[in-house]
């Protein structure tokens, strides 16, 4: 059976379940489309595949491993494979890439040129390679978890980074409302299992290099590539000048 | 087929720094003569076309592409690289097409 939602009435069930909980958000997702798997970074994500697993024994999870990871964070995805009795799919970037930029800039380039090169060639591709098998996705993003990056995050959008011309691409955030309070009661109140980094004081947790414990009251993204200037990323048709002319 | 470009101007009245890269490496790679049509975005007048263009089809970022064809179907490209592999059929290497879709996907650093 091939399950599916029509891409122009995305906005119309973003508006229904804008305010819904993760789990009826979820819910909705799984009945609504097969071809459909939750992206697991390792953290406290972990959460979307304990609500997941209560409402299906068939969930597909994905991760990614970008070769940098913490020990802890391998660690964890074995362990969460093994308590939800998990087909969870290990995603590797290509090797000739990785070859090719470690021979040419070595094993810390993003210390000097930044890191999107080498997150690209680690995670980006592999994840979209990924994707284009899928027709919709879950992730475990959120909005307090980056003011300036998902201050917008609905609970379900077209995704026009990863969709092509053939094949439109759904993503469900369903923890888009939540903040790292909600998540860490869940998490306790539940029993979920946990990366044992966040006993260390990791927050935001990504691959080895890039990723550090912050200082309380520090914004968990100052834990991510702190050697960088966040500046003018994009180049924003600003939305109030947009709509004030509609 | 007829192709629209759409460039943002600031506020201080130069091109955004990504309307003049999308620009710059046109003319680099010589696709100038595809271009039928520039139109500007200016960020202090809600009135100029390219905005009202950008609320016509739900665009919120630039520059972009608007491809009418000759069956008068309408693409509309905020992907320089898409626009380059879909509207004008030109090889584009994974490792371009990424870095754009990073720099337009700001959130997927935390993926």
């Amino acid at each position: 059976m091939i399950l599916s939602v029509p891409e122009t009435k995305i906005d119309s069930i973003q508006a229904e379940y804008a305010h819904k909980s993760p789990q009826q958000i979820l819910r909705y997702a799984l009945s609504q489309f097969d071809n459909i798997a939750i992206s697991f970074s390792g953290a406290e994500d972990v959460v979307l595949i304990d609500m997941a697993a209560k409402i299906t024994k068939n969930v597909k999870v994905f991760s990614l491993d970008t070769g940098r990871l913490h020990p802890e964070t391998y660690q964890f995805l074995n362990r969460v494979r093994e308590h939800y009795n998990l087909d969870l799919e290990i995603l590797f970037p290509d090797a000739q890439q990785v070859q090719k930029l470690v021979q040419e800039k070595g094993l810390f380039s993003f210390y000097q040129d930044g890191h999107k090169e080498c997150c690209g060639i680690r995670k980006v591709m592999p994840l979209r390679r990924k994707l284009v098998t899928l027709d919709a996705w879950i992730t475990g993003q959120r909005r307090d978890q980056s003011p300036d990056t998902r201050a917008e995050i609905p609970v379900i959008q077209n995704d026009v980074a990863f969709s092509t011309q053939e094949r439109n691409l759904v993503k469900f955030n369903p923890l888009a409302n939540w903040s790292s309070e909600k998540v860490w009661k869940y998490i306790r109140y539940h029993d979920v299992p946990y990366n044992q980094l966040h006993e260390q004081g990791f927050i935001s947790i990504g691959c080895q290099p890039c990723t550090k414990p912050v200082l309380p009251n520090q914004h968990e993204r100052e834990g991510r590539w702190w050697w960088e200037n966040s500046g003018s990323k994009e180049c924003g048709l600003h939305t109030t000048s947009v709509s004030s002319i509609k | 087929m007829k192709v629209t470009i759409v460039k943002k101007i600031t506020t201080d009245g130069n091109l955004c720094r990504k309307s003049a890269d999308v620009w710059e490496r046109l003319q680099k790679e010589r696709l100038l003569g595809y271009i039928d049509r520039i139109i500007f975005a200016h960020e202090t007048k809600p009135n100029s076309e390219g905005l009202i263009l950008a609320a016509k089809h739900q665009v919120e970022r630039a520059p972009f592409f608007i491809v009418q064809q000759d069956d008068n179907s309408t693409q509309v490209y905020t992907s320089y690289a898409r626009f380059l592999s879909e509207a004008l059929d030109r090889q584009v290497a994974e490792k371009e097409e990424i870095a754009e879709i990073m720099a337009s996907s700001a959130d997927l650093d935390f993926i």
